[in-house]
Parts: structure tokens; C-alpha cells; sequence
């Protein structure tokens, strides 16, 4: 084993996790917006079949596909090209955050729609019965419950969207794995440089699981048989 | 001395799911102090009509009057005005489930403060002192720091009883509150019932339990396909009913508990 190989990649390769972590961060908070304002369109009709529509399509196909039509794609229509957006558009990094904002919104916005499905309908009537406005029975009983329920799950896209962050070094962005990727047709030590970088993501990783089975008992001390 | 004043009361209630017809024309009222049980066969419309009463279903036609509330829907729904006025309604009525229907989220406490806290606005020791006095009237009060998940069905019930009373009701309103218990936690809940009873509560409560029922009202009630069949006294209705139906459906009753 050549320790200081490994030192030395280690390194090189941590300077690629702010990029790591900035999209990945960026991409949790823009599709989580984004979720939230596809549950709110399903209220009414033609925004259900939108927002079933947009799921359907950024679930359905890769992420690697998805992010190549934004890159290559979108240039070829005039219209972007002459649109406000297209400086932006033109650069790698917002290519790379807008496909992982609208794929992890695809995501977010189901798991936030099971939650909210799973709010005892009995738990609501409750709150409405007891003379609760609209407004107080969705901030004291339904949200509180939809988010606790939906904890799970969205730790596990928390995880998801951090690991697909890889795909970006695709269009060329240097983030851990474009480092990695770049080191290797440097060095040919593709396994040592590649089990670096998967380290780095495992510990991510485990971080998430840990922050997250945190949150969850602070959040639903019952089903640990925590007493308060 | 006076007599006792309406807490409540109906008039030409009718509600429709669909083209189905289940209450068509209901009059009721109960007095300060009276006991009414609401009975008869499943499907007959019993939980429609105690539903109709917070406006938990909204009536096609007919008054509800709570107190010095009165709302007369049109159309099966509610204005934006009507809405706050149903919302002061539901202030003075304390509303128990079949299922209980506590907030998961919350601990036994919790549950029973907040329509005092986050309803009425009241001051939190004020009502943490009135709400553990009600856990122990009920027979809880070393739970109140336990999760609902942790308690038997007739101990969630009777947290939802004391959740109820905490509202200060002018009137109580039971939906079957002991139907999905299991067999030897019915007692501990009727028991509770009965003390609300010779304290003078005001109380509408669909049940199955005649002999219960037969014990502690003021009046029975027998509904028959939306309407109300047979009214009475507990010995005249349970004595000698009048009408056939209802004769009929508390032989059965009684054979199937014997
Ligand atoms: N929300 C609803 N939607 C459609 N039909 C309903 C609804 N609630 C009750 N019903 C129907 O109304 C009738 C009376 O129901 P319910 O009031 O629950 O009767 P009970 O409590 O006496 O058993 C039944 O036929 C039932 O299927
Ligand atoms: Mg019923």
C-alpha cells in the first residue's frame, strides 16, 4: 500500500467536496421549493395532471440524460440562446444544478405527497372539530405529521442527491468525482483513486443517516418508546 | 325556578352523499342537562346526523343551533362567513370519536391543552392546571406525559373525553365511543360517560350499548332510514316501543347480546 499515494489523492480529491456540497445543498433546497409548489398545484385539477406529467417525466428517465439535455440540448434553440438566461445556461455548473434541482423536486414532491397522504384523515377532523381555522390545522396537526412521516424517505433522496452530484464531472465540472476522473487519466490508478473518492461519499453518507435518525427522534419520540 | 335552556338543536335537517338520501328531515333538541342517546341500525344515518351538528358534514337544508349559533347552510357548503361562525359553534361543543382520533404527535397533555391553548387563547398554566385536573376526573393523570401510541383504546377514548371537556363544552357529542374497543376496556369508558351524566352534562351519544343507554338518558332516539322513528323516554322506548321497526330492531339487539 502506498500510503502516500492515498494522502495525496485524499487531499486533492477534498478539494472538489465545497462543489460536492454547494450543488448537492443547492439542489435540495431548489427542489424542495419546487416539490412543495407541485403539491400545492394538485389542489386543482389541470395542476395534478402537471404536476403527475412533470414526476412522471423527470422520474422516468436518467439523470445523466437529463443533464445532457440541458447542456447540449438547450443551445440548439434559438430561443434560449437570445433568452435572458442563457449566460447562465451556457456554463457547466448551472446546467449541472438546474437537471439535479428539477430531478430531486420529481422526488421530493411524491415523498412529500405521501406524507401528506398520510395524515389521519380522523387527526384532522379532530383539530377541525375543535374549532381550529384551516390555517392552525395545517401548521399544528397536518404538517407537523406529514413531515415526521416523510423523514425517512427524504434522508434516503438526501443521500441520493448527494451521490448524483457525480454525474455532473460528465459536462466537465470538477466537483469529487471530476477530480477523481481527471486524476485517473493522469495516473491510470483507477481503483486507489476511485475508492478514495467513494470514501469521501460513504462518509457523507453516513453523516446523512446519523443527522437524520437524529432528527427523527427528536421529531417522533413515540416510535422509539422515548418518554418525553 | 326556570327550566333548563336549549343547548342545542336541529330543525329540518337533510343531507345527501350523492343520490343517496341518508337523513331527510330530522328535528331534535336538547335542554341543559339532557342525556339524549341516538340509536338504530348501521346505515340508518346516526353519525351523519351527529356530524351535521359542528359541521363536519355540511346539511343540504335544515338549522343547527348551538347555543346562540345558529347556521342554516345552503347548497352543501359553507360561506366565508358561516365558516367562523361554525368554527364558534365547534368552540362550544366537545366532539368524540369512534376511533379516538388523538393528535399522534402530541403527548396525552399535550392533546388535552391544545384547543385551550391554540383555540381559546387561554393562559398555558391556566390550562395545563384545568387539563390535569381532567386527566385525573378520568382516571389518567400519571399518563399525561405518556404518547397515544402507548395507551390502551379505553385509555386513548377517555384522553379524548377529557380533550373534549377541556373545551369547556356546552354540549358533548359521542359517535359510538366505545365501538372499537375490545370487550373489557368498554367499562372503564362507560363508566366516565356515566359521571358526566350525574354531573348534569349535556350529551348526545350514539351507541350500541342499550343497557347503557337504557341507564343514563334523559332520551332515546331511534333512527330509521334518515328519519327519526320513535322518541321517548328510556321505559317507554325500551319498555314499550310503539312503532314496529323499532321493536323489532331492539329484539334483535338484545338476542344477538344474550
Ligand atoms: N362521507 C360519505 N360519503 C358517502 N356516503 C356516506 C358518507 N358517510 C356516510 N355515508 C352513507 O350514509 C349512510 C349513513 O351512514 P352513517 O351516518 O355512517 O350511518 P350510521 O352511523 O347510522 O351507521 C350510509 O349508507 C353510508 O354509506
Ligand atoms: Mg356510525
Amino acid at each position: 500500500m502506498d500510503f502516500d499515494f492515498f494522502a495525496g489523492m485524499f487531499a486533492q480529491l477534498l478539494m472538489g467536496l465545497p462543489l460536492t456540497l454547494n450543488l448537492g445543498i443547492l439542489a435540495l433546497l431548489g427542489g424542495f421549493s419546487l416539490a412543495l409548489a407541485l403539491n400545492l398545484m394538485r389542489a386543482t385539477r389541470i395542476g395534478n395532471a402537471v404536476a403527475s406529467a412533470y414526476v412522471f417525466v423527470f422520474r422516468g428517465t436518467p439523470l445523466l440524460i437529463q443533464i445532457f439535455m440541458i447542456y447540449y440540448g438547450l443551445a440548439g434553440f434559438g430561443f434560449v440562446r437570445q433568452s435572458f438566461f442563457w449566460p447562465f445556461l451556457r456554463e457547466p455548473y448551472w446546467c449541472g444544478l438546474l437537471a439535479l434541482i428539477l430531478n430531486d423536486a420529481a422526488y421530493t414532491s411524491e415523498i412529500l405527497r405521501g406524507g401528506l397522504r398520510s395524515v389521519p384523515k380522523g387527526a384532522v377532523e379532530a383539530g377541525r372539530v375543535s374549532g381550529m381555522t384551516r390555517f392552525t390545522v395545517l401548521r399544528r396537526i397536518t404538517l407537523p405529521i406529514a413531515i415526521r412521516q416523510a423523514l425517512p424517505a427524504y434522508s434516503n433522496e438526501v443521500i441520493s442527491i448527494l451521490k448524483s452530484t457525480a454525474l455532473v464531472s460528465t459536462i466537465t465540472l470538477m466537483e469529487v468525482t471530476g477530480i477523481a476522473r481527471a486524476a485517473v487519466s493522469e495516473t491510470w490508478r483507477a481503483v486507489e483513486i476511485f475508492l478514495c473518492a467513494a470514501v469521501i461519499y460513504l462518509a457523507l453518507s453516513l453523516l446523512v443517516t446519523r443527522l437524520s435518525a437524529w432528527v427523527e427522534r427528536r421529531l417522533s419520540p413515540w416510535q422509539f418508546g422515548v418518554t418525553p | 325556578m326556570s327550566l333548563p335552556s336549549t343547548a342545542l338543536s336541529i330543525a329540518g335537517l337533510h343531507k345527501s352523499f350523492g343520490s343517496n338520501e341518508v337523513l331527510r328531515g330530522i328535528d331534535l333538541s336538547a335542554r341543559d342537562g339532557d342525556v339524549i342517546s341516538l340509536i338504530g341500525a348501521s346505515g340508518s344515518g346516526k353519525s351523519t346526523l351527529l356530524r351535521c351538528i359542528p359541521m363536519l358534514e355540511i346539511p343540504d337544508a335544515g338549522t343547527v343551533t348551538v347555543g346562540e349559533d345558529n347556521l342554516s347552510p345552503e347548497g352543501g357548503r359553507l360561506t366565508r362567513g358561516q365558516e367562523s361562525v361554525a368554527r364558534r359553534m365547534r368552540g362550544h361543543l366537545g366532539f368524540v370519536f369512534q376511533n379516538f382520533n388523538l393528535w399522534p404527535h402530541r403527548t396525552v397533555l399535550q392533546n388535552v391543552v391544545e384547543a385551550p391553548l391554540f383555540v381559546q387563547k387561554r393562559p398555558r398554566a391556566e390550562a395545563e392546571e384545568e387539563a390535569t385536573a381532567l386527566l385525573e376526573k378520568v382516571g389518567l393523570a400519571e399518563k399525561r406525559d405518556a404518547w397515544p401510541a402507548h395507551l390502551s383504546g379505553g385509555q386513548q377514548q377517555r384522553v379524548a373525553i377529557a380533550r373534549a371537556l377541556a373545551q369547556r363544552p356546552r354540549a358533548i357529542l359521542f359517535d359510538e365511543p366505545t365501538s372499537a374497543l375490545d370487550p373489557e376496556l368498554v367499562g372503564e369508558v362507560l363508566k366516565v360517560i356515566r359521571a358526566l351524566a350525574d354531573e348534569g352534562r349535556t350529551m348526545l351519544i350514539v351507541t350500541h350499548e342499550m343497557g347503557f343507554a337504557r341507564e343514563v338518558s334523559s332520551q332515546v332516539v331511534f333512527l330509521h332510514q334518515g328519519l327519526i322513528e320513535e322518541a321517548g323516554t328510556p321505559e317507554q322506548l325500551f319498555g314499550n316501543p310503539s312503532s314496529e321497526r323499532c321493536r323489532a330492531f331492539l329484539s334483535g339487539h338484545f338476542d344477538r347480546n344474550r
